[in-house]
């Protein structure tokens, strides 16, 4: 017996067939196609509103957590609730020391100042960080280079300036290797930077002066004190793990109630980004249910639309019979178009929901932050066809085997 | 594999083409209908055969039963030599295909097909290939003298043209009978003329034609005239 699958003719009828009923061809195409397109458009278009938002934390060390001091919240030890106390130098040493799991870390301090090169100024911060910085946001070098450990240790006064300040102070001159004064203090330009994500930290690289932080505490500061500290957590913990050592380092030290918890401000970057990530999957299982939606209205639409085709086809189907097609014949026939239509019309969708896709990233391309990724993964268009491919068949096969009952005496019958 | 089927199918050359012995037919419901109370009825190979009656004589039903497209309930039925009881879906619709040639009333053409696909179809059923199967058709247009007519959908041909190209799908796959329910009842009376003529030159050159009808002009044109009404065949002289 023949296979049907690999037999030419029933392909040429099936064709033949689906061409010469262009209107319910295309009803029903139409119906898939818009359903396939749906759901690649919401696959992509999710992923690509996530690399929107994530995209701007490019640079930027996600498991980043960041300690302030605080105006005490509890008496203790006769000092009065209130007191202002500042972290010092000593502290951070101790905080390294006693905290185990720090990837990386760098002090943070700034100053508001004014800029000067040759005639112009310009009014800015200047932030002392140690080379560390560099590796919590990843800044981007536009010329030089930056702030390194043997700056720090040798307290140089050298400055990496923000590639806006560079332009409004030098215009097209090079900067590397000129001298700014901030505040009456000369340093020297070593680099030019910017930075790729949204995150802030005392304003944007673009516009601020990085200066070593020993230079800070020396030239500007006049104290051993630090406004903040930075630090990352090690691979598998996360900043809020090494919290409590942090706080018995700097508690060891002051005289603040071991129960106050205000005293010392907290920051902990990798819970915000929790947060964002719960949002994603959320949009993602948005985006999957309203696709799932439009996949069974499509697939409940080639049901329906088979259904009236098979009682549309009535008189065909009883002539067919009558003439000698078999019940299987019928059946073949019925499933073979809805499946050459869905595969032809998911492939169409898909094809068209890539193009939209494509659209949107070329307008929410960004020449500085790139890509958003609005794409979708070949193998979940694959996913898609075959899904559409398997329930559209399945949604045939009840209009079928009804087909497959019409008696030929159907065709008897008079219109 | 084919050959042996033909030879199954076609195993002696019966004088008798169509043999019904008692046939009965009940059809079920709150209030059982009994169409046909014993049916005897013998056709010879070569005959030119009308069956008329009545509507509600039964008539359809026993076309029905020797087109093999409805069941019996007790009695025999052979058709070309082969037992025709109990087939199931399958075998019933090879036999159809096979042997019997459908010519209707209302043409039953299919209206998205051109003519030449139309009298191909039966071919399609027997895995023909197309090249072959619209070889067999063009002769068969031809032969009905619609050549011209061969890549004209249904819609633009006239009725009697309509019925040409049935008969010629009727005829494409050489088959025992050609079973005609009421050929003539959707056209005008000159051209049910010309299609009569189509019948009695293709009885001419020996095919077996039964024609059911209800129009005595077309009755008269056959050899023989099989009367049945309220499910019981006339007697001859009646």
């Amino acid at each position: 017996m023949k296979n049907p699958i690999f037999d030419i003719e029933n392909w040429r009828e099936i064709g033949a067939t689906l061409a010469r009923n262009k209107t319910r061809t295309f009803l029903t195409a139409f119906g898939i196609f818009w359903g396939t397109a749906m759901l690649a458009m919401l696959w992509g278009g999710a992923k690509g509103l996530e690399g929107m938002l994530m995209r701007n934390f490019s640079g930027f060390a996600t498991n980043l957590g960041a300690v302030f001091p605080s105006r005490t919240t509890m008496p203790y030890k006769g000092y009065n609730k209130g007191m202002e106390w500042d972290l010092t130098i000593n502290d951070i040493a101790n905080i390294r020391r006693m905290t185990p799991g720090i990837d990386c870390s760098t002090t943070i301090s700034g100053i508001w100042g004014k800029v000067n090169y040759a005639t112009k100024s310009k009014n800015a911060t200047a932030i002392g960080i140690e080379s560390d910085y560099t590796r919590i946001l990843v800044p981007v070098i536009y010329s030089g280079r930056l702030i390194n450990q043997s700056d720090v240790a040798s307290t140089r006064k050298v400055a990496v300036i923000g590639k806006n300040l560079a332009d409004e102070l030098f215009g097209d001159e090079p900067s590397v290797g000129k001298y700014i004064s901030i505040n009456g203090i000369y340093l020297l330009v070593i680099g030019v930077a910017g930075q790729t994500s949204e995150v802030q930290l005392y304003g944007r690289i673009d516009d601020s002066v990085l200066i070593p932080a020993s230079t800070m505490f020396r030239a500007f500061r006049h104290t051993n004190d630090v406004e903040g500290f930075l630090y990352t957590a090690v691979k598998g913990k996360t900043p809020t793990d090494l919290q409590p050592y942090i706080r018995r380092a700097v508690l060891a030290s002051h005289p603040i109630d071991p129960d106050d918890d205000g005293a010392l401000w907290f920051m902990d970057i990798s819970e915000r980004f929790k947060m964002v990530e719960t949002l994603f999957l959320g949009i993602s299982l948005l985006a999957l249910f309203v696709g799932a939606g439009s996949l069974m209205a499509g697939i409940i639409g080639v049901g329906n639309i088979m259904w009236i085709i098979v009682k549309e086809r009535t008189q065909e189907i009883g002539i067919r019979r009558a003439i000698g097609a078999k019940p299987r014949d019928i059946i073949m026939q019925i499933l073979s178009e809805s499946v050459v239509l869905t595969t032809i019309a998911g492939i169409a969708g898909v094809c068209f929901a890539t193009i939209v896709l494509g659209i949107a990233d070329k307008i929410t391309y960004d020449p500085v932050l790139g890509s958003a990724h609005f794409e979708l993964h070949f193998r979940h268009a694959v996913f898609i066809v075959l899904t559409f491919m398997t329930l559209g068949t399945a949604a045939g096969t009840m209009p079928a085997i009804k087909a497959m009952r019409i008696k030929p005496v159907e065709a008897m019958r008079d219109k | 594999m084919r050959l042996l089927y033909r030879m199954a199918i076609r195993p002696v050359h019966h004088i008798m083409i169509i043999q019904l012995k008692d046939i009965n037919k009940t059809y079920p419901g709150s209030v059982p209908l009994h169409v046909l109370k014993g049916i005897n009825l013998d056709i010879e190979r070569g005959e030119l055969v009308s069956i008329m009656g009545a509507s509600g004589s039964g008539k359809s039903t026993l076309l029905n039963i020797i087109g093999i497209l409805d069941n019996y309930d007790t009695g025999s039925y052979t058709l070309d030599g082969i037992p025709i009881k109990g087939l199931n879906e399958n075998r019933a619709a090879e036999l159809r295909n096979r042997m019997i040639g459908f010519v209707f009333q209302s043409f039953n053409l299919i209206s998205y097909k051109n003519a030449v696909e139309n009298v191909a179809l039966p071919l399609f059923y027997q895995g023909v290939s197309r090249r072959q199967r619209n070889r067999l058709a063009m002769e068969q247009l031809e032969r009905m003298g619609l050549a011209d007519r061969a890549h004209h959908l249904p819609g633009e041909m006239s009725g009697g043209q309509k019925q040409r190209v049935a008969i010629a799908r009727a005829l494409i796959t050489k088959p025992s009978i050609i079973l005609a329910d009421e050929p003539t009842g959707a056209l005008d009376s000159h051209t049910s003329r010309e299609v009569m003529e189509v019948f009695r030159s293709l009885n001419a050159q020996g095919m077996t034609i039964v024609i059911v009808t209800h129009d005595p002009g077309v009755g008269a044109e056959t050899n023989r005239i099989i009367r049945i009404s309220d499910g019981i065949i006339m007697p001859d002289n009646a």
